[in-house]
């Protein structure tokens, strides 16, 4: 099945959510704007007409809200609810290389010096069918962090959009065969950003100037939202809340971003990062340095929904372009 | 109560300590008989119950509530009744909206003489909830998404290098070498920019793409820091000002406000502008075109959406708020959020639940839309900021209605007028009180 048809595509699409498999891919949910959604058949599923949805495949393995455990009081027993051991098969459809990508970058930080038992699962039970990009924007950068419109990084199966209303299939792993068998498509049309910056430079920078005024004068304008990292393929960050209501409750994580207030509030009242230009440096220095130094990878894929989501214009590239090249670190 | 098979439904009443908690006493002494459902919640004054605990009590299993409180001019801290009176008229538009099951919540005054009030409202609410059923708790609701109410915006007119733009920088040149400011607050290539150079005024732009809500900026303390800001304004901008002021958040003597007369950027509330021209501002700057067509009806949107059963607007915004990441972009560009602590933000006690799942996302957008009744000048950048496109100008637009139909207030319009929540009057309407 090296060509496969937008109708045979959404025909396999309806077969898998038929046989019990979460089917996630783009759908417009408003006008202008396209998400990764849950699919409730493939009739929503859009094969084209989109650059980059919204948000990213990041929730099929840490999704915004993930119970951890739950509990239960009745007098003076307590019994412990503890999620269920299988998760559900995933297919991602039509993520993007950028999507992909993010995968292994998060496998290091989820089985580090712990394994997350949690993300596990949901990576193991996770396909991702990826569609080579026929386009980028300006807000793209996924040359720039060593990735490109076909880079088979964290994918199953590869699509080739070839512009007739089909797709050359390359297959690529074990579970990419699974669904869409054997394929061995050569590639197909793709469209590369330009490389805008060095990432190697941008970690430099962020490590030796720690308190420059720079943070502090381009994050001015930064209000303080989780928008950029919570549609970031690659920002995992996440906060552990109890919820109860009478003698029933939960522990549960739900994604945190660096970008808040309260991230780093002390219980004292006193705040490491005490104004958003630390808040932003640190952005930049766990994406382009801290996380290289521990896991030899940049935790940054290129999307660039950080800047098309940011509401004042802020994001990962438009602040790392300002970065001045000519000072020495 | 609830362990056997038939429904007996759970009611939980707010009730002011002075009246209606006394009122319930005399029940008990005069021994009056009264169905068993309801859960009472003693609080010193209706003033306090926050519309946030009618929310909570449903989510934890209640199937109807009651707020109670003492009859108009018997408050023990004077006004207090009255106060919760004109909040729980917005509140109410707020969640017939939502498509809420109104039938389910209940106010009443009843005093501490009229214990057989009580008993008569407490019988006839739990018949009514018993003919009802069972709450039925979002979680249950199918989400059905509806794309785009679908008004039409203006077309913005290009207005790149216009004689407008030379002017505005101009004049941030001017204010930042006299020294009258500290930093000029405006628009650049990408997003606002915060101009302290005089050299620097050429960054300014005023083009089609100006249409985020600076005045958000003067209350952030990087901001602050930097001096006396002067900011750009257009006509729409300029009332969050006026609210900002009429809240002590904002010393006009402080701001220097540069007017940008305005066509209309092309988003959805331009179609219904009809502020076009800054009133108040230091220094207007005329506009370059003029508003392609008279303004549409604000609230078309609104009657769109409210045109559907209450089941499907419930279940528009299921789907709606099942989208929600709580990234609170919405909080943090509105310019009326300035609380130094957000609700959201409290956990003793957790108001608000801080998961983003169905309810924790309901309870968040509920209380984000009351807290800004009669405060929210329309802006929309909540709805601009929304990385999801939930679609909250809708929510906004009902508090919007609800001011102007029932009091005759727009915020941010009247300079001189009393804010909205923060008074009261005697003749406000109440006939949704037993």
């Amino acid at each position: 099945m090296t060509t496969l048809t937008q109708d045979a595509l959404r025909k396999l699409v309806g077969e898998w959510i038929a046989a019990g498999k979460v089917c996630v891919g783009p759908v417009r949910v408003a006008a202008g704007t396209v998400l990764f959604t849950r699919l409730a058949s493939a009739d929503g599923l859009l094969l084209d007409g989109w650059l980059r949805p919204a948000n990213s495949i990041k929730e099929l393995v840490l999704p915004r809200h993930e119970p951890l455990y739950g509990y239960r009081a009745d007098r003076n027993r307590i019994e412990l609810l503890d999620p269920p051991e299988t998760v559900p098969e995933q297919i991602a459809i039509c993520a993007h290389p950028c999507d992909a990508a993010a995968l292994p970058i998060l496998d290091k930080v989820f089985n580090w010096d712990y394994r997350d038992e949690a993300y596990n699962r949901r990576r193991e039970a996770t396909t991702v069918i990826t569609l080579a990009c026929t386009a980028s924007d300006a807000e793209c950068f996924c040359t720039s962090v060593g990735l490109g419109p076909d880079a088979e990084r964290g994918s199953d199966a590869m699509l080739f959009d070839n512009g007739d209303g089909s797709f050359a299939v390359r297959t690529l792993t074990d579970k990419g065969r699974a669904v869409l068998g054997e394929a061995g498509a050569q590639g197909g049309r793709t469209n590369p950003p330009p490389v805008r910056f060095d990432a190697k430079e941008a970690g430099q920078f962020a490590a030796g100037h720690f308190d420059d005024p720079f943070w502090k004068l381009h994050a001015l304008a930064c209000v303080g939202c989780g928008a950029c990292a919570f549609t970031c393929p690659v920002c995992h960050c996440f906060d552990i809340v109890d919820e109860r209501n009478g003698h029933d409750g939960m522990r549960a994580r739900n994604w945190d971003a660096c970008q808040f207030p309260l991230f780093t509030l002390h219980a004292s009242g006193h705040n490491p990062r005490h104004t958003q230009g630390d808040r932003q440096r640190q952005r930049i220095y766990h994406k382009f340095h801290m996380y290289p130094e521990k896991f030899g990878e940049t935790l940054c894929t290129g999307c660039g929904n950080c800047a098309r989501n940011c509401p004042v214009g802020l994001g990962v590239l438009p602040l790392v372009t300002e970065i001045p090249h000519a000072e020495p670190v | 109560m609830s362990g056997t098979d038939a429904f007996s439904p759970k009611i939980v009443a707010y009730v002011c300590n002075w009246c209606t908690y006394l009122g319930a006493d005399l029940a008990g002494t005069a021994r009056l008989e009264y169905p068993p459902n309801v859960r009472i919640i003693r609080l010193p004054c209706t003033g306090r119950i926050d519309t946030n605990m009618v929310v909570k009590a449903f989510e934890v299993g209640a199937d109807a509530v009651l707020v109670s409180g003492c009859h108009p001019g018997d408050c023990h801290y004077t006004a207090g009744n009255y106060h919760a009176r004109r909040r729980w008229m917005l509140f109410r538009d707020l969640l017939e909206v939502v498509g809420f099951d109104m039938r389910r919540i209940h106010f009443s005054w009843i005093s501490a003489a009229e214990g057989r009030k009580f008993q008569q409202t407490i019988t006839e609410i739990t018949e009514q909830t018993q003919a009802l059923g069972p709450y039925r708790p979002y979680e249950a609701v199918p989400a059905r998404p509806q794309c785009g109410t679908g008004a039409s915006a203006c077309q913005p007119a290009a207005l790149a290098d216009s004689p407008a733009q030379t002017q505005l920088r101009e004049t941030a040149a001017r204010l930042l070498s006299d020294g009258a400011v500290k930093v000029v607050i405006g628009y650049g290539a990408r997003g606002p920019v915060f101009i302290t150079s005089p050299e620097d005024a050429a960054r300014l732009v005023w083009n089609e793409t100006c249409f985020a809500n600076l005045t958000t900026y003067l209350k952030r303390q990087e901001v602050r820091a930097l001096g006396k800001p002067a900011i750009v304004v257009k006509g729409c901008d300029e009332r969050a000002l006026v609210v900002l002021e009429k809240e002590s958040q904002v010393d006009r003597a402080e701001v220097y406000t540069i007017g940008m007369g305005c066509a209309g950027m092309g988003q959805p509330k331009c179609a219904a502008c009809d502020t076009h021209q800054p009133r108040l501002a230091n220094q207007t700057i005329a506009s370059d075109g003029a508003p392609a067509a008279a303004p549409v009806d604000r609230y078309l949107e609104l009657d769109l959406l409210l045109a559907r059963s209450p089941e499907e607007r419930l279940s528009f915004w299921t789907a709606e708020f099942d989208r929600c990441l709580k990234c609170y972009a919405c909080r943090q560009v509105c310019p009326m959020c300035y609380c130094e602590r957000c609700l959201a933000d409290k956990n003793r006690p957790q108001a608000i639940d801080t998961s983003p799942h169905r309810q924790g996302n309901f309870a968040w957008h509920l209380s984000r839309a009351i807290h800004l009744a009669g405060r929210c000048v329309g802006c929309d950048e909540c709805t601009r900021a929304c990385p999801a496109a939930i679609d909250l100008r809708l929510l906004n637009l009902s508090l919007a209605r609800a001011a102007e139909t029932k009091f005759g207030y727009r915020a941010g319009m009247d300079p001189a007028a009393e804010p909205l929540v923060g008074a009261y009057s005697l003749t406000d309407k109440e006939e949704f009180i037993r």
